[in-house]
């Protein structure tokens, strides 16, 4: 009796004791209080995996690798934890834990496996051949002939223009398989050009290195040419176009900033606001500026000798020289409908983009005039000559279920932007979907379409309350074939930007933000500023990310999949734009971190604050369109230097934009072009080639 | 059972007797009183007396507030900020002007909201808070009292504009919570206050008058009540120029008035006088009733 009673007692704390320690910050994509989650593996696979350890401490090895055998194909391609933070898909984990194997293991499993192997790479052959030496590569790359069928696959990738995973299998050779029968000079040489391609840096220099100190003395042939690797490497990446420091270090060369050192008259200036408020009582007047609309900053672009702005929907072409109104898609008064509408503050203004190259033009929309607080965003695509539509995704069945909601990004001949399901609390659906879609630009065919995630929470509570949190806008980068999606909602993901292959995700840390805009009722109040996603930047090879509703600012290695760096940052904080050395923020207020002490260098408060709008940065000087005027700020002080009053006072700030003879403030109310007067200082102050990072979204 | 009403006799008879005693000191605080009801006797009037000056000084309510993750990205945005507003206003090389500063306040940036829930339901327990720093400043602009209304409004205006080139929060406003609006939150008292601060000359005059005043109620007063004023018995003071409750945190302890407009400020001063009287001489009587 008294053991049973003294059984009974312990019993809890022997419970007590197997509950797992768990790392409140630490950052998992099966974390339930995360916003956002990559498509997970099942438990089944998780298990798998824990068995696959388990049998491996012990040396078990038939069974360790049996385990890791019963993970079917499909769940392969769904994603687990991988370290610091980085969700990786599950064969990328089996890779590396089969790499991880002991000899023992390694023996034991070219024993169990060799046969199986063998087979699949024999068999890789026309329509089989890329599906059987990738799932070699994946899950038998330990084989005898697992380098040969990663050899194989760096060179089908490689043709098919996949530098980065022809690198990555030639790589692994390398660094993961030493027995290989394959000539480590010729291997390290191709990993060499599929790198200089793939614009990987870092890892260039490295392996270039390697070729110069262990394989200077060998004379390899490749394309008919005989010489040292390093002789052929510089050979025929010297002939190649896509050198990885054309495509990586010497990006276009920004134009220097403007000159604004004495008062300029604006050369034209359209003043659209009084179109909109023409006509309208005291008490309409009232309520169109208690409105979000009217501090809508109209999205505008430059393309050819055209300015392209998107205003609410309203879209318009703008003669940059004279100002002339080329077409436009709506008159503007016609907002006042929509703002005298409760449901009109559902309209999130931060979402409208713009995009133009040569003769099309592409909006981001959604009719303001639509009752549904969860009007989907449309893309259409019109001529830049006239603004006839060629496309618009309403038509297109493919886009019927998805609302499009970051800015499109064209890159590589294709558009890409990002799309999420619907998520209607009335109607009963689930819980939205985020996707990323490539778009052949002249005709909205949809060429693929990749899952990123899946949200944790939806909007049901936002009907009632005043939302003003920042909401949050994913983000597209293109670098060097690869597609990195911001999702602001605490994961960065790559994607494969010519087959749209989800390759791995990195989760920072984050509060959950809405996802879509702000619905609010109630008594009429003055809009405040609210803070907009950041773009990720690029210093270097180096991503500098940071979540609209995270307190935390990543370095991430992208080529490495590594975490350089993190620090704590103002949750308010946006990323501006980068140098070698600084990173500019916006937020309350604008400010310098350095890159090298990660101290914040200097910060400058300015009217209204830096919590949107396009800020210009230059080598020479930041420059921002406030409610009073465009204020000229020193990179070094963060010193005012000058204050442009200009013809824009009035407005709540707004965009700039600098083409080649037009320095054009977009606001709230205007658009202002003023000359660009020669600045004789420009050629002497000089460029800064390590500014010219801005090379992301216009490719 | 005689006991038990033994004892509520007893009982009731202490109560009626403690009572007893209670009246009596009540009775006997009037009574103690008999010299008060003596002095009572008389006139008691109110004597008010105003005069009004321009101000002397203008005061312009600035805030300088930074808030961070870590604090020492708070302190160099709070240092930075506070800087450039001094560098601001030195710049402008007036000698009237001056900037004061005020106490330094090391705050928690507001709690997190919860944008699902209402009535404030904490979002999650592990949310760090920023820390928050912020000082109030006050620029002063000294002599305006020789200043025509123009040259005030020119130097008002760049005063403005140079704290708002600045980057600086223009009067002291708290903490806006986004999600719970309230219209009555955002009361304005002016982006200038003018102030009156050497009140002391003006004040005595004020008083003088008042008092004056009051001896002219009085007069009245015994006239036509057919008696003789007598000397001041007791002064007690009913409204003073430039005195408030100053609490640990007010800024400014010294008296003052402050106006939102740029206009003649009054030191108002009101007195409650009691003058002895004294009946007045027979003949006088007489002569008084006919």
């Amino acid at each position: 009796m008294r053991w049973a009673i003294l059984t009974l007692v312990l019993l809890p704390s022997f419970a007590q004791a197997q509950i797992e320690v768990v790392d409140q910050d630490q950052v998992s994509n099966d974390k339930p209080s995360r916003p956002f989650v990559m498509p997970a593996a099942s438990t089944e696979v998780k298990e798998a995996l824990d068995d696959f350890e388990r049998f491996r401490r012990r040396n078990a090895w038939e069974r360790a690798l049996k385990a890791l055998y019963t993970i079917p194909e499909a769940q392969a391609r769904r994603f687990i934890d991988g370290d610091k933070g980085f969700i990786v898909p599950v064969a990328r984990k089996r890779h590396a834990l089969l790499n991880s194997l002991s000899p023992e293991g390694r023996t034991a499993y070219r024993l169990f496996y060799d046969a199986e192997a063998r087979k699949l790479f024999e068999d890789a052959d026309g329509p089989a051949e890329l599906g059987n030496l990738e799932r070699v590569y994946s899950a038998y790359f330990l084989t005898t002939i697992g380098d040969n069928a990663a050899d194989r696959l760096g060179d089908l990738y490689f043709e098919l223009g996949r530098f980065d995973r022809a690198a990555d299998c030639w790589l692994s050779i390398l660094r993961e398989y030493p027995d290989s029968d394959l000539t480590p000079a010729l291997v390290a040489l191709k990993a060499a050009l599929a790198l200089t391609r793939a614009g990987r840096v870092s890892e260039l220099t490295s392996i270039r290195r390697e070729l110069a100190d262990r394989y200077n003395d060998e004379k390899i042939t490749v394309g008919g040419q005989t010489g040292s690797p390093l002789q052929l490497l510089e050979r025929l990446a010297g002939a190649d176009p896509q050198r990885a420091d054309a495509t990586v270090s010497t990006p276009q060369p920004l134009t220097a900033g403007p000159d604004l050192s004495a008062p300029v008259e604006p050369a034209w200036q359209l003043r659209f606001a009084d179109s909109v408020e023409a006509g309208m009582t005291s008490p309409e007047l009232t309520q169109w500026e208690s409105n979000p609309l009217s501090t809508a900053i109209p999205t505008a672009v430059s393309e050819g000798a055209n300015l392209f702005v998107n205003y609410l929907g309203h879209v318009f072409a703008l003669d940059l020289k004279t100002g002339k109104l080329r077409w436009r898609s709506a008159a503007f008064h016609h907002l006042e409908v929509s703002a005298m509408q409760n449901q009109g503050r559902g309209n999130n203004p931060t979402r409208y983009a713009i995009m133009a190259s040569g003769d099309f033009v592409w909006s981001l929309a959604r009719d303001p005039k639509d009752q549904n607080f969860y009007a989907p965003f449309l893309l259409t695509c019109r001529r830049a000559e006239t603004g006839e539509i060629v496309w618009h995704s309403k038509d297109l069945a493919d886009y019927a279920a998805f609302d499009l909601v970051s800015p499109p990004l064209l890159a590589a001949g294709k558009l890409f932007i990002v799309a999420r399901t619907p998520a209607t609390p009335q109607q009963q659906q689930g819980l939205p979907q985020e996707l990323v879609l490539a778009i052949q630009p002249r005709d909205g065919k949809l060429l693929w379409k990749t899952e990123i995630g899946t949200f944790r929470q939806n909007n049901m509570y936002q009907f009632f309350y005043y939302n003003q949190a920042p909401v949050a806008e994913p983000r597209l980068v293109y670098r060097a074939g690869a597609l990195f999606v911001d999702t602001h909602v605490g994961v960065l993901a790559r994607v494969d930007a010519d087959s749209g292959s989800l390759e791995w995700g990195f989760g920072y840390r984050t509060d959950a933000a809405p996802i879509q805009g702000r619905i609010f009722f109630g008594p009429y109040q003055p809009p405040d500023p609210i803070g907009i996603s950041s773009q990720p930047l690029s210093a270097g090879e180096t991503l500098l990310i940071k979540g609209v509703q995270s307190d935390r600012l990543y370095a991430i290695d992208t080529s490495r999949m590594a975490l350089l760096w993190e620090r704590p940052i103002a949750k308010s904080a946006r990323l501006l734009d980068a140098t070698e050395q600084r990173l500019f923020l916006g937020g309350p207020e604008l400010s310098a971190l350095n890159l090298g002490t990660k101290a914040l260098a200097w910060s400058t408060r300015l009217p209204h604050g830096s919590t949107d709008g396009e800020v210009l940065v230059r080598s020479e000087g930041l420059w921002q369109l406030t409610p009073r005027g465009i204020f000229e700020i020193d990179p070094q002080s963060g010193a005012v230097r000058r204050i442009f009053r200009g013809q824009d006072l009035g407005a709540a700030g707004g965009d700039l934009l600098l083409t080649d003879d037009r320095l054009v403030a977009v606001s709230n109310r205007t658009i202002s072009a003023y000359p660009r007067r020669p600045a004789p200082a420009r050629a002497e102050r000089g460029e800064d080639p390590a500014l010219n990072r801005k090379r992301a979204s216009n490719e | 059972m005689n006991n038990v009403y033994a004892a509520i006799v007893c009982g009731s008879s202490l109560l009626i007797a403690l009572s007893g005693s209670a009246r009596a000191q009540y009775f006997a605080s009037q009574g103690n009183a008999a010299g008060a009801a003596e002095n009572i006797e008389g006139f008691t009037v109110a004597g008010k007396a105003s005069v009004s000056a321009k101000p002397n000084l203008m005061e312009i309510d600035l805030e300088v507030s930074a808030s961070s993750e870590l604090s020492a990205d708070a302190i160099v945005k709070y240092r930075d900020a506070r800087r450039r507003l001094h560098d601001a206003f030195t710049g402008l090389k007036l000698e009237n002007i001056a900037v004061e500063e005020r106490g330094l306040l090391v705050d928690q940036k507001g709690m997190m909201m919860n944008p699902y829930y209402f009535n404030g339901f904490p979002q999650n327990n592990r949310n760090k808070t920023e820390v928050q720093l912020a000082r109030k400043l006050v620029v002063k602009g000294s002599n305006i009292r020789q200043m025509d209304e123009e040259a005030v409004l020119q130097l008002i205006a760049k005063l403005l504009d140079v704290a708002q080139d600045a980057g600086a929060r223009i009067g002291s406003q708290p903490e806006f919570n986004p999600y719970v609006y309230n219209p009555y939150n955002r009361s304005s008292s002016g982006l200038v206050r003018f102030v009156l601060d050497d009140i002391g000359k003006l004040e005595e005059q004020a008083y003088e008058k008042a008092i004056e005043d009051a001896r002219a109620r009085a007069e009245r007063l015994a006239r036509l009540s057919h008696v003789e004023l007598g000397s001041v018995v007791g002064v007690r003071e009913l409204i003073v120029p430039g005195e408030r409750n100053v609490n640990a945190d007010e800024d400014t302890a010294h008296k003052r008035l402050e106006s939102a407009k740029f206009q003649e400020i009054p030191v108002r001063v009101e007195l409650l006088v009691r003058f002895e009287v004294h009946p007045q001489p027979k003949g006088k009587e007489r002569a008084a009733n006919p």
